[in-house]
């Protein structure tokens, strides 16, 4: 009614109407707080962190960076040095070697004429459904003692893959993770890499070039966007990744990976309990820089990456 | 800081570290780009293909069977420098002898002259490759199997060759060869052998292969463009396949078959292994059962969820559409959903309960609050950054998320402060609630505001007469009722009465207190996935046309009646993806259970149980059986979602 005087329930109605506003800003609050709190215990010392919750840090004071100078030097126990090291050793190759060959497998899908071409595709992303510890068992046996076969009726045993002593070391953990990443590898890039013009490839092939150079002086280049957002999924996949690792090399000291240092500093019965925080930080610096710095790649590699098995 | 930050030795790991990468990307990468080189040759120059693949096919093949040691050694074993080079020289050299008559044939067109140079050399090299075998890999041969198995094989390829429509020579020659190399060296003892025996086995085979090539025609310049073509499939897709089928097609293969046989993999218990997943109390132990009846959670799910519907029914009488989404009964039968699930779960337990339960929380919850985020988010300022900070729990690793909660959960002892923020917040509420100091007045008046607002919002439901809301408004002011009563007489929050009679602070025990301490962990999960809910539906709803929107606005819908009739319908797909997804990714959930419980406290779930018995028990039976549980329980959502992926293509 136009000019009346608003009354007491229109009041609290128009209060009620902002509250979907103000849960937003709730939640996100609640979301953070987790993270926060670890961010600031991180700078707190050890009696510190176990006399009060990290709320207190404003009465408290005495920040200080000891925690992570601990976490870095590699004297200690609870250093983290060599397995950020062990990290990196792991997810480099386990991103670029993927990357390369599901690259091959793309192009020759997308764009070379064979027989059983389409049967094989299918027959290769239709692997995404197999989740990985399925392939555990028998890939650790493989890495401890190489693959042989005894031939039915003749009882013959013949070598197919010699023992190359590979468990407990980081070469089996990124062979592991580049194995699992092609079907979905293949399945991204042949998305994109089938979507490129091939009117291009027809006159380059007219003019006398062959796949290879098609594919390196062509492919490749108009590839980046899919190359980019594969790789920044795989590194953050690779870089997180505990089981793997831990099936593969999680009891050798000189190949473990930043995650298993942590877990293993988590159930250390709590006497580096104060040193969690910053560790757990340093292993979340890189992701956290990708996410930060390429967001929009992040994104797209993440849904990209959500049918992965 | 205590030196520097690389010491010489962390440099020299770093140094071999990528040594090994490079050395490893490099051979390959040569190996690749060397096959397409090749390759390229057959348009080029048909005499260099034929030099450089004879060259390739003798040194590979030599270098095989040297490095199986199956050539005599070129000299006693000493470092492993010279060792190499003994293992080198033969395939080095005898490389050339097969590029010298590659060439040779790719330059001869007069066909009886190929037969006779191909055959006569495959017999001369066969034998020679014979007579320097080592003396272990000798056959014994017995004339029976041998003519037995070369003529089954040949006879085999004669008559595919004959089905598929060619001349039966060529495949007969093939097929002769490799029966009588099984025949020579598969079937009898080897070691036994003369020097002459061990030669005829080889030479024959050799003589057979040398026929067929030299019985077929240098390629034609069609010919040729068909290598080219079929040999480039090959090179691009070998690698792949290769990774493929070690690391996904034949471990998966074995792990089910490894399934089917006792703890060491010697004999077969077919299927004792899945029995005795499902017969075990830790894994499935549904004994309980008659407790669901009188479990708390249960009634109360079912008292509203027979609510909901009776005004279901009642609505589809008077309008014909009862149960929409979104309508007067949604609410209620959703609520009740989870409290029976709930009530179920903490009443049947075991892995395999255990991991149900996980399904239905982590994907009912991340979807619905990463949906109502999404929907919130839509039309605030600062959206991006409020997304982004639901989001960033994505970039963060499980262990280190679990690492981020373990704090949050901490309980202590409660003489002391508690340091993780849940217990400090419900011994402070105790606190309050029990108390009567200032906070315990703000607090009392609190509450009550809550529930005057809660009225007020049902009220307002039942002046303008828009029911969609009323039940969940009635659900919502109905617990705030019952919390601000708790607060005013009882007290509600972390506190107990002692055996004085005192009141004294009491904790909860997130990660320790069974079955509910599930639950706790699964909020790790949903922390980090509903950011991923969020930005898929976020996309999705910013994709719905304005024009639809808009013409819903014109004919007077509200905004809820916008979202539930005219967005969600349209995102329907989008949350049948992010449904699917999800389902799989909390069926494989393994990190947050090992780092926070390992399995202990009732909260194992199947990838740690398949974890610990497969490589901490040497169980390899039941490892594989759970393992192989796994795959298929997730197989037909993933083949949902492939072929939904394949459609979209």
């Amino acid at each position: 009614m136009p000019g009346s005087r608003p009354s007491i329930d229109t009041a609290i109605y128009a209060f009620l109407r902002r509250i979907p506003t103000g849960v937003l800003w709730l939640i996100v609050v609640l979301w953070s707080l987790p993270t926060l709190g670890l961010a600031v215990n991180s700078f707190r010392t050890r009696d510190n962190q176990r006399g009060s919750g990290w709320w207190n840090v404003w009465n408290d004071g005495g920040l200080t960076l000891e925690n992570y100078d601990v976490v870095f030097s590699a004297s200690t126990t609870a250093g983290l040095k060599e397995s950020l090291l062990n990290s990196f050793a792991i997810a480099i190759p386990a991103t670029v070697i993927p990357i390369a060959i599901a690259a091959f497998a793309a192009y020759a899908f997308a764009w070379i004429d064979f027989k059983g071409r389409k049967w094989l595709f299918i027959a290769t992303v239709s692997l995404l459904a197999v989740p990985l510890q399925v392939a555990l068992i028998p890939l650790l046996k493989l890495y401890v003692s190489g693959a042989h076969w005894t031939i039915p009726f003749l009882d013959k045993t013949i070598t197919l893959i010699p023992d190359f002593d590979l468990v407990n070391t980081t070469t089996a953990v990124w062979l592991t993770h580049t194995g699992f990443a092609l079907p979905f590898a293949i399945f991204l890039l042949h998305n994109y890499i089938s979507e490129l013009p091939g009117d291009l490839f027809e006159a380059a092939r007219i003019d006398g070039a062959d796949h290879f150079t098609i594919f390196l002086r062509l492919v490749l280049p108009l590839s980046i966007p899919v190359l980019a957002a594969f790789a920044i999924f795989q590194f953050l996949w690779t870089w997180n990744d505990f089981l793997i690792a831990n099936t593969m090399a999680g009891t050798n000291p000189d190949a473990i990976a930043t995650t298993i240092r942590i877990a293993n500093l988590a159930g250390d019965f709590g006497r580096n309990e104060h040193l969690l925080p910053a560790a757990a930080f340093v292993q979340a610096f890189f992701p956290l820089v990708v996410f930060f710095a390429l967001q929009r790649f992040f994104v797209r590699g993440i849904l990209a990456g959500s049918v992965k098995g | 800081m205590q030196g520097a930050i690389l010491t010489g030795e962390d440099l020299s790991k770093i140094l071999s570290t990528l040594i090994l990468i490079v050395v490893a990307v490099g051979a390959s990468a040569a190996l690749w780009i060397g096959a397409n080189l090749l390759f390229n040759q057959v348009r080029a120059s048909w005499t260099r293909f034929n030099a450089l693949a004879g060259y390739a096919v003798g040194f590979l093949g030599l270098l095989l069977l040297q490095g199986n040691r199956l050539l005599k050694p070129n000299g006693p074993d000493s470092d492993s420098i010279t060792r190499l080079g003994e293992l080198l020289w033969t395939p080095l050299l005898g490389g050339f002898i097969f590029a010298a008559l590659a060439v040779i044939l790719a330059n001869n067109d007069n066909r009886t002259e190929r037969l006779w140079i191909a055959s006569g050399s495959g017999l001369v090299l066969g034998g020679l490759i014979g007579i320097r075998l080592a003396e272990h890999a000798r056959p014994d041969l017995e004339v029976l199997p041998l003519l037995l198995s070369t003529v089954i094989f040949g006879g085999i390829g004669a008559a595919a060759a004959r089905l598929r429509g060619h001349s039966p020579l060529r495949a007969a020659l093939v097929g002769g060869a490799l029966g009588w190399l099984i025949g020579g060296f598969g079937v009898p003892e080897l070691g036994d052998g003369s020097a002459l025996e061990a030669a005829l086995a080889a030479a024959v085979p050799g003589l057979a292969i040398g026929a067929r090539i030299g019985l077929s025609a240098n390629a034609d310049v069609v010919g040729r463009a068909r290598i080219d073509a079929k040999s480039r499939g090959w090179i691009f897709l070998i690698p792949a396949l290769f990774f493929v089928a070690v690391s996904l097609i034949a471990p998966t293969l074995i792990t089910i078959w490894l399934s089917l046989k006792d703890q060491d993999s010697v004999d077969f218990v077919w299927f004792e292994n899945y029995g005795s997943v499902f017969t075990d109390i830790n894994s499935f132990d549904v004994g309980d059962w008659t407790s669901i009846f009188t479990s708390s959670l249960v009634i109360l799910g079912v008292l509203i969820g027979l609510a909901g519907l009776a005004i279901g029914l009642v609505l589809r009488k008077r309008t014909g559409d009862g149960f929409a989404a979104g309508g007067p009964a949604f609410a209620p039968l959703v609520v009740a959903a989870v409290l029976v699930v709930f009530g179920v779960m903490s009443v049947l337990r075991g892995t395999i309960m255990n991991n149900l339960w996980w399904v239905f929380t982590v994907t009912v919850f991340s979807t619905g609050l990463g949906l109502a985020i999404a929907v919130l988010a839509d039309r605030a300022k600062l959206e991006s950054v409020a997304k982004s900070i639901i989001f960033m729990p994505m970039a963060i690793s499980l262990v280190g998320a679990s690492i981020i909660w373990r704090l949050v959960y901490v309980a202590r002892d409660t003489s002391k402060s508690q340091t993780g923020l849940m217990n400090a917040v419900w011994v402070e509420l105790g606190r309050w609630s029990t108390g009567s100091g200032i906070p315990t007045v703000v607090g009392t008046l609190l509450v009550w505001v809550l529930v005057v607002l809660g009225a007020a919002s049902v009220g307002r439901s039942l002046t303008s007469r828009t029911y969609d809301k009323l039940p969940l408004r009635v659900l919502a002011t109905a617990v705030l009722i019952w919390i601000a009563y708790r607060f005013t007489f009882d007290g509600i929050g972390g506190f107990r009465t002692n055996a004085a009679g005192e009141t004294v602070p009491d904790t909860i025990f997130f990660v320790q207190n069974q079955p509910f301490n599930n639950v706790w962990l699964m909020v790790i999960l949903i922390w980090i996935q509903t950011g991923f809910a969020m930005v898929i539906m976020s996309a999705a709803i910013k994709a719905v046309p304005t024009e639809l929107i808009e013409a819903a606005k014109v004919d007077g819908a509200t905004e809820s009646q916008v979202f539930w009739r005219v967005t969600l319908p349209q995102i329907r797909t989008t949350i049948g993806v992010v449904v699917t997804t999800l389902i799989v990714l909390v069926m494989k959930v393994y990190d947050i259970v090992k780092v926070v419980t390992n399995g202990n406290f009732g909260s194992q779930v199947l990838a740690n149980d398949m974890f610990e018995e497969a490589f901490l028990f040497s169980n390899t039976g039941v490892g594989a059986a759970l393992a192989a549980i796994l795959f298929f329980s997730v197989l037909p959502v993933m083949v949902m979602n492939i072929r939904r992926m394949q459609r979209e293509t």
